[in-house]
């Protein structure tokens, strides 16, 4: 089954590679489980972003570039608002990357 | 008024314009061959403001902000611009698009630009009886309230397309050249003038 990589990235997910890498290093794994474990990890991410968060936020400012390329939408916003239910944030340049999930179940 | 801004700011040519409206040019759609064949995912994955879903559609999607406009970019080379609101826009737009493909590595040219079609729209500021304009005017036109609001009114001379509305809001396509859309409106005035629905 495919995975979706965008989320080693994140902070959680780079932390993960660094450990991994730090363990393929010193020999206490082999680099095949590390690749194993990281697909794992997307996995996890996907399902747990899916079930257990239920938190929403809306996100509103100047669309300053958009591409829709390879089913991966990728929006630039300028000056965007980011409202969630108990508080927002002004961010002067996002960018989001969005993947259509219906592609994991083919 | 938004549209026939015209007016009063500019004195109507009443000898081109015996009705006194001018109508506005709302969308121009034109053509220009690059003359290259082109790599659509390369192009979607480089340029701004890009769609590619061949699944979908076998063109790039791609827009700019100035002038407004929209283009379809296929892998032969042919492109479709659309949106610009005079025949000038749409070639600047066409030609700006055309600088985006060179800009990626493209050896695009700018060969046989084409305006493909015209609409235009005003309105009269009076009522129309549909029904007695279609049954007079059988020979032309097309009314059929269930299916659509409008009376579809294909002029011969022009070969033009007009939908004239109840409100006396009236869009005229089909023209390739902005003084048959005029023209078209020209002839269409005084039979809209004796349709004219009187309020009780």
């Amino acid at each position: 089954m495919a995975t979706f990589e965008l989320y080693r990235r994140s902070t959680i997910g780079m932390c993960l590679t660094e450990t991994l890498d730090e363990m393929v290093q010193s020999g206490t794994l082999s680099p095949e489980l590390a690749i194993q474990v990281l697909v794992q990890f997307d996995k996890s991410m996907t399902e747990a972003l899916e079930s257990q968060v239920k938190t929403k936020v809306s996100i509103k400012g100047h669309l300053h570039t958009y591409r829709f390329c390879d089913n991966v939408w990728t929006f630039i916003l300028q000056d965007a608002m980011f409202k969630s239910e108990d508080r927002q944030e002004n961010v002067s340049r996002v960018k989001i990357v969005a993947c259509d999930s219906k592609l994991l179940t083919q | 008024m938004a549209d026939q801004g015209m007016e009063g700011s500019q004195p109507v040519d009443l000898t081109k314009h015996p009705s006194g409206i001018v109508p506005t040019l709302q969308n121009i759609v034109s053509t220009v061959n690059l003359d290259c064949k082109l790599d659509l995912k390369a192009i979607a994955l480089q340029a701004r403001n890009a769609e590619y879903n061949p699944k979908r559609f076998a063109a790039v999607i791609m827009r700019i902000r100035e002038p407004k406009t929209t283009a379809l970019i296929f892998a032969s080379g042919k492109m479709v611009c659309t949106g610009a609101k005079s025949e000038h826009l749409s070639k600047l737009a066409a030609r700006k698009y055309a600088r985006i493909v060179q800009k990626l590595g493209f050896p695009a040219k700018f060969k046989d630009f084409k305006i493909q079609n015209i609409v235009g729209s005003c309105d009269v500021k009076f009522p129309i009886r549909l029904e007695g304009l279609a049954y007079s005017h059988s020979a032309f036109s097309s009314y059929e309230p269930e299916l659509f609001p409008g009376l579809i009114y294909r002029m011969k001379q022009p070969k033009i397309v007009l939908l004239i509305f109840v409100s006396g809001k009236i869009v005229i396509t089909g023209a390739k050249m902005r003084d048959e859309t005029y023209t078209a409106f020209e002839n269409i005035y005084p039979v809209l003038s004796e349709f004219r629905k009187v309020q009780q």
